[in-house]
């Protein structure tokens, strides 16, 4: 007895002409036997001019499509000579003439000999799913794209027990730390140990309260050096809404920081410039005064105690005199005189100034590295060539056991000329370094502090750079950046 | 050479110094304490050289100059300045005339040497002018 009633198969015909799939059956030699009405739809043809076609004629009536026509074909060959299902996904064009991405179904059907006696084809209409994965790849793909470069970001999530459970965008760049050496690590290990203790578990405890939390923090590298970051952390719920973990991220500030402290820097220093200007002229009258009569004095005839008494009042006064001239130097507002300047022959001329100053009777060597391809930069020569005398006593001064300066001069992509003066002398205390273009700093026992502002103030004027890196007992060295004319 | 000269400053010390060191050129000086007097007194005699403080209180050193210059316009001013070396204010000082400038902040043998020396080209060309 069949098993179909002719009700249930009146139903089954139904369901199946109904169905949201497109359903075509083609006998061995490919004509159609039967289709449902959502392959009427899409050929815009009645099932009677369907039955009998070529089922590829039916699919793509458009005889452009070759291509498309014969992968679809070779699959379906290939299926129906080894007698096994398969699937395919390609479009075909509806009746209004858009294009569908249908996956199809390809089932061979077999005689109970064994033999092809048809295939059912079953196309499922993917388009609008496809779309939507596409679209959410690509924002995936976006995202990764923005995280990626944001460089100064991290974003990692810890558990309820500390864990750090997920380490995203930017954390292995901004800690330093590998994805696998960290996963699972207490979040800790990001803190200083004495915050790991005290602040990130009030971290915590106030995303619990509040949602969430945010403050300026240190945090610490994998090398254990500590830089600044705005960490922002929120609560990370599950579906149902319960807490299992915290959402940190972290921006880096460090460069936000320096650029402050630069600029803290730069407005301490004009006011102070202008502090210095007015002083020194009203030091400059009553020392002219001071200086001038002891000049008269020391022409006439005295005892020897006065005469050397004038003579230290003297010297003191000339002291004072130097100073207020260096005073008026750091000040000196006026815009460097723009001329086309050959760094290296500023180099050049400036090594033989340096016999009239006072120089350590040690023994050291020069030695030049200077770039062939130098483009000139707008400058102003006298000022320059102070910068650099300066710089180079600054290195003498460091080496009173001898040693090695090194000069050397880059072109920076034909943008900057970068000038670098090493040496080999005692170094510079690590915080020293920061107040080290300060006037009035001096780390020297009789230095007034004030060459390193004058040569700062130089360069700035030129808009360039000097930086300066130091270790102590290896030396110490200056980079000057200047811009090409 | 001895030079009769002129001291404008408005500090008296200074001008008293100047007097001193001067006199021991074996210049003649007179000093006055502003622009205002001295105008008067150029008017009146004539000088070799004007030590002219660039600034004072009252009308300005600059403002002086062009008028000493327009009053005499071969009178040799030399400026004198307390803020070292300025040179946008040296600069407008040649403009209007000056014939060079001594800070204050010169050792005292060099500012005596700069006014001779300054003196003494100023005097030379106003010679071959004549």
């Amino acid at each position: 007895m069949s098993p179909f009633t002719e009700e249930k198969e009146k139903l089954l015909f139904k369901l199946v002409d109904n169905a949201n799939v497109l359903l075509i059956y083609f006998n061995a030699s490919g004509n159609v036997s039967t289709c449902n009405r959502k392959v009427e739809y899409f050929a815009a043809k009645s099932r009677e001019d369907i039955i009998g076609q070529n089922w590829l004629s039916v699919l793509y009536p458009d005889t452009n499509v070759l291509m498309k026509q014969q992968t679809f074909k070779a699959i379906t060959d290939d299926s129906t000579k080894y007698k096994r299902p398969n699937t395919f996904e390609g479009i075909i064009t509806d009746r209004s003439n858009n294009e569908r991405l249908i996956f199809w179904n390809i089932t061979p059907v077999l005689t109970e000999s064994g033999d092809l006696e048809g295939v059912l084809l079953i196309g499922d209409d993917i388009t609008e799913l496809k779309e939507s994965e596409a679209s959410s790849k690509k924002i995936d793909e976006t995202l990764r794209n923005i995280f990626s470069n944001i460089k100064e970001y991290a974003l990692y999530v810890i558990n309820l027990d500390g864990n750090i459970t997920y380490y995203g965008m930017g954390s292995e760049m901004v800690f330093g730390w590998q994805k696998n050496e960290i996963i699972f690590k207490q979040a800790g290990i990001l803190f200083s140990s004495e915050d790991a203790k005290t602040k990130l578990p009030y971290i915590l405890q106030e995303v619990r309260e509040s949602g969430q939390y945010e403050t300026e923090i240190d945090l610490v590298k994998k090398d254990g050096q500590s830089f600044p970051v705005i960490l922002n952390v929120t609560r990370f719920l599950d579906r149902e809404g319960a807490l299992t973990g915290y959402i940190f991220i972290a921006k880096d500030i460090t460069e936000r920081k320096k650029l402050e402290y630069q600029i803290f820097q730069t407005e301490k220093l004009a006011a102070i410039g202008q502090l210095a200007a007015g002083m020194a002229h009203e030091i400059n009258n009553p020392l002219f005064v001071i200086s001038g009569r002891i000049e008269m004095l020391l022409g006439q005839r005295m005892g020897r105690k006065v005469k050397e008494s004038l003579g230290i009042i003297n010297a003191q006064a000339d002291r004072i005199r130097k100073l207020v001239d260096q005073l008026l130097k750091f000040s000196r507002k006026t815009q460097p005189k723009l001329e086309a300047i050959n760094i290296n022959d500023t180099i050049e001329s400036v090594l033989p100034l340096l016999s009239y100053h006072k120089l350590p009777s040690s023994t050291v060597s020069i030695e030049k590295d200077l770039a062939r391809d130098m483009p000139t930069v707008k400058g102003d020569l006298n000022q320059l060539q102070e910068v650099f005398v300066n710089l180079l006593l600054n290195a003498y001064q460091s080496m009173p056991d001898g040693g090695k300066i090194t000069i050397k001069t880059h072109n920076l992509q034909n943008t900057y000329a970068q000038i670098t003066i090493s040496d080999t002398g005692h170094g510079i205390d690590q915080k020293d370094l920061k107040n080290l273009f300060m006037p009035f700093f001096s780390t020297k026992q009789n230095g007034t502090g004030l060459g390193l502002s004058i040569c700062y103030n130089i360069i700035k004027n030129h808009n360039g750079a000097i930086e300066v890196e130091s270790q102590t007992n290896r030396g110490t060295t200056f980079t000057i950046k200047l811009p090409f004319a | 050479m001895t030079y009769k000269v002129l001291v404008v400053d408005d500090e008296a010390p200074v001008r008293e110094l100047f007097r001193d060191l001067l006199k021991k050129e074996k210049c003649t000086v007179k000093c006055v304490p502003s622009a205002e007097n001295a105008l008067y007194l150029i008017e009146k005699e004539d000088f070799d050289i004007v030590l002219l403080d660039i600034k004072l209180s009252g009308m300005s050193g600059l403002e002086a100059l062009k008028k000493i210059k327009g009053l005499k316009s071969d009178q040799i001013v030399i400026m004198i300045t307390g803020f070292g070396y300025d040179e946008e204010l040296i600069a407008k000082s040649r403009e209007y005339g000056c014939s060079g400038y001594i800070g204050k902040n010169m050792p005292i043998s060099q500012i005596i040497s700069s006014f001779k020396l300054f003196a003494k080209t100023a005097q030379e060309r106003k010679k071959l002018k004549k």
